[in-house]
């Protein structure tokens, strides 16, 4: 009688068991219905700009921006006595996603007269969770010409002389939700020179990387690295070193670099400064960016 | 001999109770639930849609599971898809947000709607917050669709909203959500 009991409760249990694992398993029989779509990393950079430079991202469909870019200095030669700084010089411009992939910008920048327009596309993306690629890779080709009649390395004769362009190859991988970094091989070719030892193609090697301090503040840096540099001119890799700030609809850059030229071709291989806090050395960047979804 | 019948009979009583069981189980699932979040400010109106949403109900236990994926939120604006992953949800780190409860008092033989309220655990970035809100429960032989709406308190989930932001994000967010389910084969 006794082990007849025993017996009607272990039978209990175990029905009463088996009840349970049955039930307890919804969400873990979810998981297994989960449909494995290519997704792909997102905002491996916060904006079409890491600071100075390009990055590998582009905008989504629809997204135009209208960013406004200024760099500020001062200059040895003269006394501080002008507000915030001697020399100033901007470049306004306009970005616009065509598709998820194609991004293509103009832009216009006084007092240096040069206008320069881009186009943007992004060939590999960056999968998630060990999936897809381990890398972006974007691809970058800039045009520049110079509307205003100055001396410069290159001649500015003929409409031909004064445009000059550069091919990106930006290579990016987003290392962890706060940590990414890009490499960029890159070719300048400018048309003319007005200096017969200088080369009209050069070479270079770009760097850069963000770190995220915060959900809506990321510090960048960059560096350029030109294999064959100007032979008339003495000069040094672009460095920038900033702060990314995202507020609403606008993105705010903050920089401090070496140079003052907004446009690839310039700054990668015109850089006629080192980077250090002297006065005609330092250049304060300020970068706004406007978000509009058309 | 008598010790034989008993197990034997022990064994047969197992088989027919957990053959009840899997007879029993009648679970429907939702491959691509609907899902949308609102939140409405004086300054600005967020919306957002997501339509892959998961989802098991155990229709003889009343227990419901809802799996869904953040990134599968589609915003208007394309820059606020790339916030809403990468500043507030921070989808890297938390891919899904989840619920698992218990639907009180279903009727499993009711056909037609019945307004039940639904009890359970909210996972969203991590964090678990017992729910418990009204669901309509929509059932004519194996249709079965299941509807509500329930309000989340940003506050609850460690969602950092910058104070020059929050003008423009609701305190509370309203989700709204409607499942169709079929019968689920095990």
């Amino acid at each position: 009688m006794k082990i007849r009991l025993y017996y009607v409760v272990f039978l209990i249990l175990i029905s009463m068991g088996s009840q349970q694992l049955w039930a307890q398993d919804l969400l873990s029989k979810l998981v297994k219905e989960e449909v494995k779509e290519p997704s792909y990393a997102m905002s491996t950079f916060k904006g079409n700009r890491l600071s100075i430079g390009h990055s590998v991202e582009t905008r989504k469909k629809g997204a135009l921006e209208a960013t406004f870019m200024s760099r500020y200095w001062n200059t040895i030669e003269e006394s501080n006595n002008n507000f915030i700084a001697d020399r100033m010089c901007a470049r306004f411009g306009v970005d616009y996603a065509f598709t998820d992939r194609f991004t293509a910008g103009i832009g216009y920048g006084p007092p240096n007269g040069i206008a320069d327009g881009y186009i943007k596309y992004r060939f590999i993306r960056q999968g998630i969770e060990g999936e897809g690629s381990p890398i972006g890779v974007t691809g970058l080709q800039t045009a520049t010409y110079r509307s205003r009649q100055l001396t410069g390395i290159e001649n500015r004769d003929g409409f031909f002389d004064r445009t000059a362009f550069t091919t990106q190859l930006l290579i990016a991988r987003k290392i962890n939700s706060s940590f990414s970094l890009q490499i960029s091989p890159t070719f300048v070719h400018r048309s003319s020179s007005s200096n017969p030892i200088d080369d009209n193609n050069h070479f270079a090697l770009g760097f850069g990387g963000r770190y995220k301090v915060a959900n809506h503040v990321s510090v960048v840096s960059e560096y350029y690295y030109v294999a064959n540099e100007l032979e008339s001119i003495e000069t040094y890799g672009a460095f920038a070193l900033g702060v990314n700030w995202d507020v609403k609809n606008i993105l705010l850059q903050f920089t401090m670099t070496n140079n003052q030229i907004f446009t690839e071709d310039t700054f990668i291989t015109q850089t006629s400064r080192n980077f250090n806090f002297k006065d005609g050395n330092f250049f304060f960047g300020f970068n706004a960016t406007y978000f509009i979804q058309l | 001999m008598n010790k034989k019948l008993l197990f034997l009979s022990s064994f047969l009583f197992l088989l027919i109770s957990m053959n009840c069981n899997s007879q029993k189980s009648n679970q429907y699932i939702a491959r691509q639930g609907e899902m949308s979040f609102f939140s409405y400010t004086s300054a600005e109106n967020i919306k957002a849609n997501n339509d892959q949403v998961l989802s098991l109900i155990d229709f003889s236990t009343g227990e419901i599971a809802v799996s869904i994926l953040m990134r599968a939120f589609k915003f208007e604006k394309s820059l606020m898809e790339e916030h809403f992953n990468e500043s507030y949800i921070e989808s890297d780190l938390f891919p899904k947000a989840s619920f698992e409860g218990v639907i009180q008092n279903l009727d499993p033989t009711h056909i037609g709607t019945q307004t039940r309220i639904v009890k359970g655990d909210f996972i969203l970035k991590g964090i678990k917050k017992t729910l418990e809100f009204k669901i309509d429960i929509n059932k004519i032989g194996d249709v079965l669709s299941v509807k509500g709406e329930v309000e989340i308190l940003v506050k609850d989930f460690n969602i950092k909203i910058p104070p020059l932001l929050s003008p423009n994000i609701a305190k509370s967010i309203q989700v709204t959500f409607n499942f169709d389910y079929s019968e689920y084969e095990n």
